[in-house]
């Protein structure tokens, strides 16, 4: 379990969080659902080592390792789709172990035909596509998602859902997914956090499983 | 195809205007010690190509003039990245780059034919003068590197030297390209200045400069045209080999 005890972060006189805590249970995803602006990412960066906290700790994070999939894909856009993958595995496995795994996630995500491609020459499904190729195949303990659907039409959004699912099912990692859509809340997480500002307070810790329905009204009436 | 030859067409009226001007200029001084005719100094230049010592006087000032750029590309790359990633290094340089980047050439020049032997007076002057230009384009492509990307590097825990190698570098790699271009030019003229001083055996600059002392001025116009078109004909060679470059990252 990664535990936020009593964190507190501020920018200049904006208080971003004061006294905050939440739980994050292992291998299972959790959601943090808010409107824009609360703070959700700055959360996820305290848990990710990239934001310092002003006061507070966490813990449960040992020597995990992170992958990001970020709203915006941020791949190198002079390497192709096999190299972007290829620049986080680099340090961390052999060459022929590397082509094994790149090969195996781009498979999964339907870009096999595309490794040679430059970034700008995908759409940005596609891209998103590799982001998240990139983020399953660095082996890390702890997967954050920042809003990685946002801007994408219904159909294209419900087809990354249903990918993530299969690429989590296969490699169950603890998950912490940022959104502000009812639907990709309902569908993609095991608990989810409804929070608002500010400074970020939990409102509800809702459970998913049978209850999607109370869920969903619950969540479009905040 | 048919564009590119209307531009052809009308790039060479607009230097055919010119050299009419220049006609025109020197028919009104009617001093060929102050003006040559076009005509004059294009048969100077004939000349000049008809001899074998011009040709081995370009290749030494080619060399210096190359010399001095390439070594200020790979120091200027070099300290550019480490200036534009750490403050204190750039806080450390700058003050360093502002003085060479004041100083007057001739103060340079003639520092330099103190210092060293007549054939590297050029290639330090040259070096000196283009290190400037390649360094603060390094620094400011290496600043304008997008911290997304970054941030991305520092969670999926890549090694400095490759977040350096393939991040920065990459990011930066159009302004050093920029930097190149416009220093090469400069690389060209300040050569041409540090040999007239310095007036190594085999270099431009020492005809220009006698041409000046036995007042052939038609020699010194077509000198001025050599080095001109040398100029011009490395910058293009340059940005073609950049647009090579470029092609071929867009294919693989």
């Amino acid at each position: 379990m990664i535990r936020l005890v009593n964190v507190s972060k501020q920018y200049d006189d904006l208080i971003i969080l004061k006294d905050f805590n939440i739980n994050f249970e292992k291998n299972k995803i959790t959601c943090l659902f808010g409107p824009s602006g609360v703070g959700k990412t700055t959360i996820a960066n305290i848990v990710a080592g990239i934001v310092p906290v002003d006061n507070g700790s966490v813990d449960g994070i040992g020597d995990s390792l992170f992958s990001y999939v970020f709203q915006e894909p941020r791949l190198l856009k002079w390497n192709n789709v096999y190299d972007n993958i290829d620049f986080v595995l680099k340090d961390v496995y052999s060459l022929e172990k590397r082509v094994e795994i790149i090969e195996s996630y781009l498979k999964m995500v339907e870009l096999s035909e595309y490794k040679y491609y430059k970034i700008d020459a995908l759409s940005g499904g596609m891209a998103q596509r590799v982001s998240l190729a990139r983020a399953f195949a660095y082996p890390s303990n702890i997967l954050i998602m920042d809003e990685p659907f946002k801007g994408f039409d219904y159909k294209l959004k419900n087809e990354m859902i249903s990918l993530f699912k299969r690429m989590w099912n296969l490699s169950q990692r603890t998950v912490i997914f940022i959104t502000h859509d009812v639907e990709e809340a309902i569908n993609l997480s095991h608990i989810i956090y409804t929070l608002k500002n500010r400074p970020i307070s939990i409102v509800n810790r809702l459970i998913v499983n049978n209850n999607k329905e109370e869920i969903r009204s619950l969540l479009f009436n905040l | 195809m048919r564009n590119s030859i209307l531009r052809n067409k009308s790039k060479l009226l607009i230097i055919l205007f010119w050299i009419i001007i220049w006609e025109i200029l020197s028919l009104i001084i009617n001093q060929e010690i102050y003006l040559p005719s076009p005509n004059a100094a294009f048969s100077s230049l004939l000349n000049l190509l008809y001899n074998k010592n011009t040709y081995i006087t370009i290749l030494y000032s080619t060399y210096r003039t190359l010399n001095g750029f390439f070594l200020s590309c790979a120091l200027g790359i070099v300290l550019g990245i480490i200036c534009g990633i750490r403050k204190a290094a750039y806080d450390l340089i700058y003050p360093l780059i502002v003085i060479i980047r004041t100083t007057p050439v001739m103060s340079i020049i003639i520092i330099a034919i103190i210092w060293f032997k007549d054939t590297n007076v050029p290639i330090f002057v040259a070096f000196l003068m283009c290190f400037p230009i390649i360094w603060t384009n390094t620094v400011s492509g290496i600043r304008s590197t997008d911290i997304k990307l970054l941030q991305m590097c520092e969670v999926y825990k890549i090694k400095k030297m490759r977040i350096i190698r393939t991040v920065y570098f990459n990011s930066s790699l159009p302004y050093i390209k920029a930097g190149m271009i416009s220093a090469l030019g400069i690389g060209w003229k300040v050569t041409s200045a540090a040999e007239v001083l310095s007036l190594p055996k085999y270099s431009i600059g020492r005809f220009l400069y006698d041409s000046k002392v036995y007042l052939e001025i038609p020699d010194l116009f077509a000198w001025t045209i050599i080095i001109i078109s040398l100029s011009f004909l490395f910058e293009n060679l340059l940005k073609y080999i950049f647009k090579m470059g470029d092609k071929y990252d867009k294919v693989s």
